[in-house]
């Protein structure tokens, strides 16, 4: 018995919103007769932080403190539509539509300064809840003057609404030929292995991580996805399975326990960085990072085995029984000429019988011809 | 002070440390009945016989539901794309996966309406299940729909298909071609928080439905469309929720209380039990997936074939979605001049599959990066080098022909290789993200380059939002 | 029967078979406590009984006639946090907020039982029942390591390191 070590590497790449788009998201924002700043958006905070990072986002669109704003995502009559929390979406196309409706906030603000201060709008600017004039600080009114003189004096609303959609876009039958997504992220993961060659058992030491997330909005949010999404892409890679004898259907796991999931146990050492590559698009830069945090480790992790113990284990979760069998069995691939054939026993081709093939009509495309 | 790039506290942080975030479960009203489902014990069945008077009788039940109590009660989660309804809310005359849906009872207590729920007589003629997504297009096989166990995209087609370039020279002129197989498995969401809704029903006729759902509007659209009422005549409550990872985009709990809720006149609230969530809601999906790759002895990847067939339970749900998602990244983050990649969606009768983060890429993802390493082991070279060569750059085109504008898969590799301390030669070290030429352009890729779409947008001053009025 | 919830002294009406999860949930109106599995596998209905951090999912209320109950609603309201409240708040250890309330009182019975600082690895043995499905439990265990130092107060940085993408 030995323990060995492994390290792996994969690299991946993730599309912000859903693919092909189609999937709108829209808020609107009021400001207080006191310049508190309401945004109404129908996005679903699952925990990730939406909330808060369209907070961030409203805030700095206005030019108002984040303390100042009030996020009021909690029902479909006074909220919205927002297409769903879901396809790494929220940041960047919810929050681009309640970018939107903030912009179209601070132009009402700007155009009822102008009038209060007798100056040209696009002389004025707003930042920290005063509205100033270029160049001359000390010219000032404050965001709460300019929306208490909205309601009281003139009478009028301080309002701004916006909408964000990336179009749906169909392909082509043939090609597939679209495209499909508003933005790209990428990133690459490092996983460190010890396996216990006469258990099975695998144990994530170390993981290194680097996501480019085009611009964190808020870097500790952006981590705590990162963070949870190693631990997930950890459970997908050895322990978690709702089908312990794929595709039979016993022994399934009704529990916690019985259905494997990574405890604070089975936390690796983990080390992660972010990288900026504003995108063009997405809010003040940001892209997607929610979704790909659990897509990179599970390859990384299956490298480090090989790497450890010489056996590719591609039926995932890579359980001991699976890396015992593997090393039992030692495949190796079959050459055929120039073809390198890995896990010939998996493929279609092996399980489902050649009579029926040569029978049907239609037929799955081998891979290999 | 700029909020933007600033790790500011979290806005619901106080809320969530003093225990006053409030979910789904945590409200209550005077007069809420609970509901409790019935469900199927096996995986594929005709309903012989269903029989709900035992348990409609019994104490403290104010309502036993079929499927002919849901005003439509088949309707789809792929609808708003053109993808035909096949879910039924509650069984009709057959059943197809362990944990189906038949009847749901609403009682006084959680207790009285379980006790309900094993007073249900069912009488079921039992089918043999298909389960091996590998058998789906084999002479005899247990047939999971009517239209047999392969969803058509077209009607003549039924997989989504991605090809480009020439496929056959890149394998003609290849050194090597690597096959391989990856399966990675079905999993839980398994938040924290299991599903739940209470739907209140108002005086004006209309529905209050608190919903742990992911996707407010969406699961709305889709509950209005199983009671046929305008949007209008709902109010979904929510936005605060205990976790969801795709599995609360599976709209049931919502329908289901408000049908009851209209039936009883009574809040209805209904919570998921963990083993509820855990063998009867959405899985993410299991995926079988073929590559073979045309490579060189100097570790260029000339062209790629794959088939994959995604298993995707007894009902659509959004696997035709998942799917077509799934085959855009096939090439991963490199640049693959020829492609050829069939992606299948078969039923089966497992739970239905959904949603799950990183949806019908993971399984894409998990499957390339290991045919990646494995390349990189059949040639003998270092699996960074093979990447940092391979990976897509400024003006190369994805297998769907997306120009890419801002990759940063090179910047990526780099800043992980530093990282975890690991050595890369000088010029590997000195690669970037920018387009093609020299040494990294050799003639196979000349062709898919494209000039990169340049954004001169600054995105605060002139963001094509931006334009026009409120 | 009897029991002391949060310093009060309050008469249950349910059988003594019923789950103090229910008990607390339903009865009381105290829903800090979650019904996250309702066997025991989880954690989030996690409460201090006697002092002692407790399933009250798997615990029958006759069990624990006249025993003083804490609900993670008595730890502290938002203008004076306890020292887990607080450090949890400041180390971002709450995304969905679910799970809170139990690693809340787990954690700190766990720090008045130790006495002093807590290292990383007696946190895990101690909260290694608990589940969280968001945040890979590295902010919540520094939370708990900072709480039982007394180190709150100050917001913890982001460990995240941010660089320009080089292209």
């Amino acid at each position: 018995m030995a323990l060995r070590r492994g390290r792996g590497i994969a690299t991946i790449e993730y599309p912000t919103g859903m693919n092909q788009g189609g999937d709108p998201s829209q808020a609107w924002i009021k400001v207080k007769p006191d310049g508190h700043v309401d945004v109404f958006s129908g996005t679903v905070d699952v925990g990730q932080g939406s909330k808060t990072v369209h907070t961030q986002i409203a805030a700095d669109m206005i030019g108002v403190p984040y303390d100042t704003v009030t996020m009021n995502n909690f029902d479909t009559d006074t909220s919205p539509v927002s297409f769903g929390t879901f396809a790494s979406r929220g940041t960047f196309i919810d929050g681009n539509a309640i970018a939107v409706a903030a912009y179209r906030t601070r132009q009402r603000l700007l155009e009822v300064a102008s009038r209060m201060m007798e100056v040209d709008p696009e002389d004025l600017e707003i930042a920290d809840g005063d509205v100033a004039v270029h160049g001359a600080p000390e010219r000032k009114v404050s965001v709460a003057e300019v929306a208490a003189t909205a309601s009281w004096t003139y009478g009028e609303m301080i309002a701004g609404s916006g909408a964000w959609m990336f179009p749906h876009v169909e392909p082509d039958k043939e090609t597939g030929e679209c495209e499909p997504h508003a933005a790209i992220s990428y990133a690459s993961c490092v996983a460190d292995v010890e396996v216990d060659d006469e258990t099975g058992e695998v144990r994530v030491t170390k993981l290194v991580q680097v996501y480019d997330v085009g611009r964190a909005i808020n870097p500790t949010l952006v981590e705590g996805q990162i963070q949870g999404g190693a631990v997930m892409g950890l459970g997908l890679a050895l322990l978690e399975e709702s089908y312990p004898y794929y595709p039979e259907l016993s022994h399934r796991g009704p529990e916690f326990g019985a259905y494997a999931v990574p405890g604070m146990a089975d936390l690796p050492e983990l080390k992660n960085v972010a990288l900026e590559d504003p995108d063009p698009v997405g809010p003040f830069g940001a892209k997607a990072v929610g979704e790909m945090a659990n897509n990179a480790q599970s390859p990384a992790i299956v490298a480090a085995i090989h790497d450890a113990v010489g056996v590719w284990v591609t039926e995932l979760p890579a359980r001991p029984e699976r890396v015992l069998r593997a090393l039992d069995e030692s495949r190796q691939p079959r050459r055929d000429g120039r073809r390198v054939i890995y896990d010939e026993h998996l493929a279609v081709a092996a399980v489902s019988t050649a009579e029926n093939r040569a029978e049907g009509a239609w037929r799955f495309p081998l891979v290999s011809e | 002070m700029k909020a933007v790039g600033a790790s500011l506290p979290r806005y619901d942080g106080i809320d969530h440390v003093t225990a006053r975030s409030r979910f789904v479960d945590d409200f209550s009203l005077p007069g809420m009945l609970w509901a409790k489902a019935f469900r199927s014990p096996v995986a594929s069945a005709r309903i012989v016989r269903l029989d709900t008077t035992r348990a409609e009788a019994m104490p403290g039940v104010h309502a036993v539901i079929t499927h002919a109590d849901v005003p439509n009660n088949v309707v789809g989660h792929q609808e708003v794309w053109g993808i035909a309804p096949d879910e039924p809310l509650l069984a009709e005359h057959e059943v197809r996966f362990v944990g189906q849906l038949i009847a749901v009872v609403a009682a006084e207590t959680e207790a009285e309406a379980l006790d309900a729920v094993q007073a249900i007589e069912l009488e079921l003629e039992e089918r043999i299940p298909f389960l091996d997504v590998r058998n789906a297009w084999d002479a005899g096989q247990p047939q999971v729909t009517p239209d047999g166990n392969v969803f058509f995209y077209y009607p003549d087609q039924p997989q989504r298909q991605i090809r480009k370039g020439n496929v056959s020279e890149a394998f003609a002129a290849a050194d090597v071609i690597v096959e391989g197989v990856y399966r990675p498995g079905a999993i839980e969401q398994a938040p924290a928080e299991p599903a739940a809704a209470l739907a209140i029903p108002e005086p004006n006729g209309r529905v209050t439905i608190h919903s742990t759902s992911q996707a407010l509007y969406y699961s709305m659209d889709i509950t209005a469309r199983h009671l046929r009422m305008p949007m209008g005549m709902l109010k979904f409550v929510g936005g605060t929720v205990g976790g969801g990872f795709g599995g609360k985009i599976d709209t049931k709990t919502e329908p289901i209380t408000a049908v009851l809720a209209l039936k009883t006149q009574r809040p209805v609230k209904w919570r998921h039990t963990r083993e509820e969530e855990m063998l009867c809601s959405t899985t993410r999906a299991a995926w079988h997936v073929e590559i073979a790759d045309a490579v060189t002895h100097d570790g260029w990847i000339l062209g790629r074939k794959t088939l994959t067939l995604h298993d995707a339970g007894a009902y659509m749900m959004t696997s035709a979605y998942a799917c077509s998602k799934h085959a855009f990244h096939l090439a991963g983050a490199y640049s693959i001049p020829a492609v050829a990649f069939n992606t299948f969606v078969v039923m089966t009768n497992h739970v239905p599959t959904a949603a799950m983060r990183g949806f019908g890429v993971t399984s894409a993802s998990f499957a390339v990066e290991t045919h990646m390493n494995r390349i990189a082991q059949v040639i003998g070279m270092d699996p960074w080098e093979l990447r940092l060569k391979n990976a897509n750059r400024v003006g190369d085109s994805s297998p769907s022909r997306v120009v890419y504008g801002n990759p940063s898969t090179v910047s990526t590799l780099l800043a992980a290789a530093e990282a975890a301390d690991v050595e890369l030669p000088p010029d590997e070290r000195a690669m970037t993200n920018a387009k093609r030429s020299g040494a990294l352009l050799p003639a196979h890729l000349v062709e898919q380059q494209r000039e990169p779409v340049t954004h001169p947008l600054v995105w605060r001053d002139n963001h094509p939002a931006l334009e026009g009025g409120v | 029967m009897k029991l002391v919830v949060n310093g009060k002294e309050r008469l249950v009406a349910a059988g003594p078979l019923t789950p103090l999860l229910h008990v607390l949930r339903e009865e009381l109106g105290l829903v800090g406590a979650k019904a996250g599995c309702q066997h025991g596998s989880c954690g989030t209905c996690t409460v201090l009984i006697d002092g002692e951090p407790r399933r009250s999912c798997l615990t029958p209320v006759g069990a624990i006639e006249g025993a003083s109950i804490t609900t993670a609603e008595a730890l502290g309201d938002p203008a004076n946090l306890s020292v887990v409240q607080a450090a949890f708040d400041e180390h971002y250890a709450a995304q969905c907020g679910f799970c809170t309330p139990g690693m809340l009182l787990a954690a700190t019975a766990l720090i008045e039982r130790k006495g002093g600082a807590l290292e990383r690895d007696e946190v895990v043995e101690a909260l290694g029942g608990h589940y969280c499905r968001c945040t890979g439990y590295v902010k919540i265990v520094d939370a708990v390591v900072a709480a039982s130092r007394g180190e709150t107060g100050t917001r913890a940085p982001s460990t995240l390191e941010i660089r320009a993408a080089g292209s």
